[in-house]
């Protein structure tokens, strides 16, 4: 807070905080769609929300938002019960996208500034900031419905982050986007972390998730299968090393404490089963001859994925 | 110290519907299809009252062929036939017989033939006889007829007429007067009628649209839903009482052109009654049919959503119609009956200064019952979008957190 005139004209520097939900379910008839959710969107990070179609991705967003009503569970903000007054401090993208086809992209995005809390000249000024990051400055004038999806989502995404929101909650923010504009976006969603502004957003482009993302949150089928830091979730899997040699790696099946996996040649893919195992492979190759490459090999997110949901 | 979320929001919370008014007068203003209607309905207005003062102006000469023998009748109705309908003229065309008068009527030279047929007269025409001929000139066939009888029998003709007058009056103002109401209200019947259906159909399809697209979502997370619906329903029922304000007023210019002026002071008291139950009709109607909107999931839904709705009204335009004695007079007090039923009795002059009050106290209380039943349907239903909802299912459906106070 610097001082009270500033908040008065532009919602800016709004208090952040972490967004816990804990054990929420919500059931559509006989589908339970979300069971027993428990996730945390801690300020300042960005977290990936991944899971199939049907996983319950944006049925959990949408009880986080208000928009449904859960059938237990709860959600905190700031460590208490979030209130609509605080989600209306929020930026929400929702899955499918709509704007108004008939109005002007300006006049659209100051009218859901204004209610969103801001003056006309501070939304007229984020909105033309924003559609210039986006290269869309000259589409300002034209209908919605002129617009390709792609810079239709563009607007969308200005929708969600001009006001400076608390916190951002975004339903498929990347999906029919073009590199530069996945690009812009997650600049944008990066600035906003950087003021301490907790982001949740789904995907189904895992390298995206894997690229951008502090955190990861992983559901299927209503519930969560694995969440924590990225690198954190990739380390989990088992310790593989490569080695690679000038001879034949052969020798290395006759060592002990450790798994191989595969020997071709002069490379070996094995699994040591601990630290000190796999510096004892290294300096036997290294007394052996010329070493190569000995190197952890981290499994792609695809592969945590695959095995988490599997 | 972080402040308290709530307290950051500089916008006043409770003047978040004036936002969405003003967004819907908007897109109103800049709607081709809205602005040609109203264009084109004004239009039609005028058109009625300029055709109407020209008729009025309008004098009708009919030329009488006859023979030389009827001549000297044909001179009668000539002479006469204008004082007792100023409208009308006659030109008289002797012609040298009955051959030579039906053939004038066949060509068209001549719009009648006059005769003496036995012991009264007879008027031929081609196809018809015109009534306003056919009426002045009874009235002149039967002053001659009287006057020559009359000479016949030694007696004046006001001897002979005594006591044999007949005027006509009734209780209730005058006969034109009550025709001018009647024809006035079913005007004004027809106006209701068309503006809360087209303003009722595009208000269920725009909260449909914003249902399909989702951007409700997005804008039920910033402000609450009861004044979006608020905004929609008050937006409109500003240009709608605008739009019939202007048809009423541009009505009045015109009637003052035309020899129906002379009423104007007598119904503006009851126009300024058919303005004030229209706007409370008017927002009982839009809630209601933002609430089809909301019960739908697709277009093809809002058919089945918006069929009640339709039918009444249908129901209150043809009751405006037909309806006359007790019944009019019931659902007169009957909401929403009596946003257009009330002001046609107080135009024709049947309704006590009283009744009228009652009836808008009526429509205000059941306006108000609508408002806060279709607030609940609107909300309960407006972010279900699995499917069409039914009344039931919409009142039943689990509220949002709504319950915390914005």
């Amino acid at each position: 807070m610097t001082t009270a005139a500033s908040t008065l004209t532009t919602p800016r520097h709004r208090a952040t905080g972490t967004i816990e939900a804990h054990g929420l379910s919500r059931r559509f008839g006989d589908l339970v769609a979300v069971d027993d959710v428990t996730l945390t969107v801690p300020a300042g990070r960005l977290t990936g929300f991944v899971g199939g179609n049907g996983a319950g991705k944006t049925t959990t967003m949408r009880m986080v938002m208000g928009l449904l009503a859960m059938d237990a569970g709860t959600v905190l903000w700031q460590g208490r019960p979030i209130t609509d007054a605080d989600r209306r401090t929020f930026g929400y993208m929702p899955e499918e996208r709509g704007l108004y086809p008939k109005q002007k992209v300006v006049d659209q995005l100051v009218y859901l500034g204004q209610l969103s809390g801001m003056s006309a000249p501070a939304a007229r000024a984020a909105i033309h900031d924003h559609l210039e990051r986006f290269g869309l400055a000259d589409r300002g004038g034209d209908r919605v419905e002129k617009l390709s999806l792609g810079n239709q989502q563009r607007v969308q995404i200005i929708a969600a982050l001009m006001a400076e929101p608390a916190a951002l909650i975004l339903d498929e923010p990347f999906s029919g986007l073009d590199p530069s504009a996945v690009d812009s976006m997650a600049d944008l969603l990066r600035e906003h972390t950087a003021r301490g502004v907790p982001v949740l957003f789904s995907s189904h482009q895992l390298d995206l998730v894997e690229r951008l993302c502090d955190r990861l949150v992983v559901l299927a089928r209503g519930t969560v299968v694995a969440e924590g830091a990225v690198e954190e979730l990739r380390g989990r899997g088992p310790r593989r090393h490569r080695l690679v040699l000038d001879g034949d790696a052969g020798w290395v099946r006759g060592v002990r404490g450790l798994t191989v996996v595969d020997v071709d040649g002069p490379v070996a893919l094995v699994e040591p089963d601990d630290e000190a195992a796999a510096q004892a492979l290294l300096a036997e190759a290294v007394r052996r001859g010329p070493v190569r490459e000995f190197a952890r090999v981290v499994p792609p997110l695809s592969e945590i994925y695959r095995e988490v949901t599997a | 110290m972080s402040p308290d979320p709530t307290t950051t929001d500089p916008v006043d919370r409770a003047r978040a519907w004036t936002l969405v008014a003003r967004r819907e007068v908007t897109v109103k203003l800049t709607d081709r299809a809205f602005l040609i209607g109203t264009v084109l309905t004004l239009a039609l207005i005028s058109g009625f009252m300029v055709i109407q003062a020209v008729m009025e102006q309008r004098t009708h000469t009919y030329a009488v062929a006859a023979t030389p023998a009827d001549a000297a009748m044909a001179q009668d109705l000539h002479r006469e036939v204008t004082s007792v309908d100023d409208k009308v003229r006659v030109t008289v065309d002797v012609v040298s017989d009955a051959g030579a008068a039906e053939a004038a009527v066949r060509s068209g030279s001549a719009d009648v033939w006059l005769r003496r047929t036995g012991d009264g007269w007879l008027l031929s025409g081609k196809t018809s006889v015109p009534g306003d001929l056919e009426s002045a000139a009874a009235t002149v066939v039967r002053r001659q007829a009287l006057a020559t009888n009359a000479g016949t029998l030694g007696v004046s003709v006001g001897d002979l007429t005594r006591g044999a007058g007949l005027g006509t009056s009734v209780l209730d103002g005058s006969a034109q007067r009550n025709d001018f109401a009647h024809g006035m209200g079913f005007a004004l019947a027809f106006l209701f009628y068309l503006s809360s259906l087209g303003f009722g159909v595009t208000l269920a399809q725009s909260v449909l649209e914003e249902k399909q697209s989702r951007i409700v979502e997005i804008i039920a997370t910033k402000i609450p839903v009861r004044h979006l619906l608020a905004g929609k329903v008050l937006g409109n029922a500003a240009m709608a009482l605008g739009q019939m304000a202007l048809y009423v007023g541009i009505g009045l210019v015109g009637l003052t052109f035309t020899a129906y002026s002379r009423y104007l002071p007598g119904v503006s008291g009851a126009l300024g009654w058919f303005l004030a139950f229209f706007l409370l009709g008017f927002l009982l109607i839009a809630c209601a049919w933002a609430v089809a909107g909301a019960l739908a999931s697709r277009a093809e839904d809002l058919q089945q959503t918006s069929a009640p709705l339709t039918m009444l009204m249908i129901a209150i335009f043809f009751g405006a119609l037909f309806l006359n004695g007790t019944a009019l007079t019931v659902l007169s007090f009957v909401p929403p009956f009596s946003a257009v039923l009330m002001p046609i009795r107080v135009l024709g002059g049947q309704a006590g200064w009283w009744e009228p009050l009652i009836a808008l106290g009526l429509l205000a209380v059941a306006a108000a019952w609508v408002v806060s039943v279709a607030e609940r349907l609107y909300r309960r239903s407006l972010l279900q979008t699995q499917g069409r909802l039914t009344l039931k299912q919409a009142w039943s459906a689990p509220d949002l957190a709504e319950t915390v106070a914005p």
